[in-house]
């Protein structure tokens, strides 16, 4: 760095010359990763819109020009329409219910207490364990004869369920009424540790001024949590939820294990990715694989902007 | 004088020998209809001892056991044909979108399974090499294949694969539940009743509620999916309804469950952890039973039905070659070896397939299957879009189970409507 000139208000040229060389050393760093970013990212999801306007074959490539009736068919197929209500339907519930949880966990690693550490390891681990492993364990427990039909039946809580109008049987992910919210549940256990995690850096982002500030207020734990703690984690909120909606609505690994690679039983685990995949690789049309997943781009970016909309005007002022 | 006419003479003839001999090759194949070739005499023959290089294959592997018997086939076929070096790549998990991403690269392995689930769908596509020409040129006898199995593999006059094996359905039964396996459907009624209840039993038959085994079903019971043409559905003629009322009739009365509702895997499983005492599955079934070797069990032919003939389904897969595969020559050699009866027979002694050429010994434990491949017919591969018309009739069918509904009429609908959807996109 050259040394800056004496006189503030206007620059000299050496300063100009070095904030010049600091932002050509800029550029050059992030060139390579920004045209990998470009041509990966940006340029893919280019060439698959071009894509879902042909009928496409994978060899030779563009067949016939079909303009828009990729997207016509699609929107007009029942498999789709499925698709999407399934997708939709596990967003709604599993993302409160996986913030719920991950908040729920974030205060309670968040306190002092013995073996914390080793809890915050405990309750991420699922998060990163394989997910094609856990949908496969979770096979055998929801097995109609498995261990979650086994234990209600000797913790005796069979009446309750059959209130529900479930037997002690029930074939839970073989059972289409049953297999979705399954995998609801599932996925909000593995994932609770991921959303603890951000939940647990925006809970330390609150100053310890504002407790002292509401215990000598009088303010009771329950108190303190609903009027200060929740609303001061807005930031944290809005993070979590965009992040969980962009991935719920990507939902995937877990209904082709358990679904069986076309949605089993009966389409209600067919989801956008799953009827995107089977039109790629069981279909072979490419184009109207390419034109779901446009509709999917669609999908999620217009989530993404509702969800700003909703916490734009409301963010706090915390440093 | 004379000499040099004699010369002449001769020379020309040389040159229309040879220039006819060259033409005589192109007459178009008989592989449709599976008559045997005559071994050709011209200079187009082609000569798979000549052949040298390196051929890469691929595969799947659904169990050591048939990597095993696997080898033992390309073994022999290297002491046949030692100037081939063969190179096998067994393809992991999803084989079909791995062969597909493979297709799009321009970069298939030589030579490669091809299931006939979605033989037509790659025919179609444009992703195999012709046939005709090499079984032509070599004079390779595809006469002894069981017909329906060949025909999958082939659209529009054109042969692009070559049956490796071959399965047809067949029934199985505990022989301790069901020492005299029943011969008609109602028999089979009748028996599955008196299992009813039966302690140690959750349910009499293991069934699938869809068309993977319910064709064979429908088949029997005088019904069809398709008009004889293949141009239009049957599905919902009034044989094919009562059919499928029939089938569905089985879950109503309790005769059978599916596997999810037993809590197996598949319904061999069923059959040999002792949950049911009839299960319809085949070949595959022996080698799957032989972990469960507590249970006594017999394969016996499809019981028949209405429709008074024997009648099952098969599923079989081919060998078949790439457009863009490079060593193509090699792959032709590897495959006629593989289909021809040295190989197939080397390949189905390791109990794990069943021959899908009526020249080759049946492997013990397998007289039934094969006895099927007499009339079975075509269990996947005979129409495009077939699994699309699958999941169409097994998602109606699972809900009627699940809602305990138990009507045929929705899942003709669906399956009509499918099947009408399919054909249009034609």
């Amino acid at each position: 760095m050259t040394a800056a000139s004496a006189r503030r208000p206007t620059k000299a040229a050496s300063t100009r010359v070095g904030e010049r060389q600091e932002a050509l050393a800029g550029y050059a760093l992030i060139a390579v990763p920004m045209l990998l970013f470009l041509v990966l990212n940006i340029g893919s999801i280019l060439y698959a819109a071009f894509i879902s306007l042909w009928k496409w074959n994978i060899r030779t490539g563009p067949v016939t020009f079909l303009g828009l009736n990729n997207y016509v068919n699609a929107l007009t197929d029942s498999i789709f329409q499925a698709a999407v209500t399934n997708t939709v339907y596990y967003t709604v519930i599993w993302v409160p219910l996986t913030m719920a949880l991950g908040l729920f966990l974030a205060v309670i690693v968040n306190q002092k207490i013995r073996g914390r550490t080793f809890f915050r390891g405990a309750f991420y681990f699922p998060a990163i364990a394989s997910s094609a492993a856990i949908s496969t364990i979770w096979i055998f427990i929801m097995n109609p004869f498995g261990l979650f039909n086994q234990v209600r039946g000797i913790l005796g809580i069979n009446p309750l369920f059959a209130l529900i109008g479930f037997g002690p049987n029930q074939d839970w992910l073989g059972d289409y009424h049953t297999a979705m919210n399954g995998i609801i549940i599932l996925n909000a256990w593995t994932t609770s540790g991921t959303f603890m995690i951000f939940y647990l850096a925006a809970l330390q982002a609150i100053p310890h001024e504002v407790y002292e500030a509401a215990a000598i207020d009088g303010a009771g734990a329950w108190d303190t949590f609903r009027r200060i703690t929740f609303p001061l984690l807005r930031p944290g909120h809005f993070f979590v939820a965009t992040v969980g909606v962009i991935g719920g609505l990507q939902l995937f690994d877990q209904a082709v294990q358990i679904g069986n690679v076309d949605g089993a039983p009966a389409n209600s685990l067919m989801t956008l990715v799953l009827y995107l995949y089977n039109a790629a690789f069981k279909r072979l049309q490419y184009g109207s694989a390419a034109a779901a997943g446009v509709l999917l781009f669609l999908i999620i970016f217009a989530a993404t902007l509702i969800q700003r909309r909703l916490f734009e005007g409301r963010e706090p002022t915390t440093a | 004088m004379r000499q040099r006419f004699l010369t002449l003479s001769f020379a020309t003839m040389f040159l229309v020998a040879a220039c006819g001999g060259g033409g005589s090759s192109g007459a178009p194949s008989t592989a449709g209809t599976g008559a045997s070739n005559p071994p050709v005499e011209s200079e187009n023959a082609f000569d798979p001892a000549s052949i040298s290089g390196s051929v890469t294959l691929g595969q799947w592997e659904s169990s050591p056991a048939e990597g095993t018997a696997l080898k033992s086939a390309i073994d022999a076929f290297s002491t046949a044909y030692p100037n081939i070096k063969v190179t096998q790549t067994t393809i992991p998990g999803d084989y079909r979108a791995a062969m597909v991403t493979k297709f799009g690269a321009s970069d298939p392995p030589d030579l490669f399974y091809i299931n006939a689930e979605y033989a037509p769908e790659w025919m179609s596509q444009g992703f195999l090499q012709p046939l005709d020409d090499y079984i032509q040129r070599q004079g390779f006898d595809t006469s002894k294949f069981f017909p329906d199995y060949l025909s999958i593999f082939q659209q529009d006059g054109t042969t692009y694969g070559l049956p490796k094996d071959g399965n047809t359905i067949a029934m199985a039964v505990n022989t301790d539940l069901v020492p005299t396996p029943p011969t008609t459907m109602d028999e089979l009624v009748q028996v599955a009743t008196s299992l009813k209840g039966k302690s140690g039993l959750k349910a009499p038959m293991c069934l699938n509620p869809s068309l993977d085994r319910g064709l064979a079903f429908l088949y029997a019971q005088g019904g069809s999916l398709l008009s004889a043409d293949g141009s239009a559905p049957a599905i919902d003629s009034a044989e094919s309804k009562t059919a499928v009322q029939w089938y569905m009739d089985l879950f109503k009365d309790g005769l059978g469950q599916t596997n999810t509702q037993l809590g197996d895997g598949w319904c061999g499983e069923a059959l040999g952890k002792g949950d049911v005492a009839i299960a319809f599955e085949g070949g595959w079934l022996k080698g799957a039973m032989d972990a469960f070797p507590k249970i006594k069990w017999q394969f016996a032919e499809m019981p028949t039905g209405t429709s008074g003939q024997k009648v099952t389904i098969n599923y079989t897969a081919a060998y078949g070659i790439g457009v863009d595969s490079k060593n193509q020559d090699q792959a032709w050699v590897l495959m006629q070896y593989l289909t021809g009866p040295e190989g197939m027979a080397k390949w189905t002694s390791g109990g794990i397939a069943v021959p899908s050429r009526s020249d080759v010994a049946v492997p013990q434990g397998f007289e039934v299957i094969v006895k099927g491949a007499d009339y079975a017919k075509p269990g996947s591969g005979f129409m495009p879009g077939y699994p699309d018309v699958l999941k169409a009739f097994g998602d109606e069918f699972l809900k009627q189970i699940t809602d305990k509904t138990y009507d045929a009429g929705p899942v003709v609908d669906a399956t009509k409507a499918k099947i009408s959807a399919v054909l249009a996109a034609q």
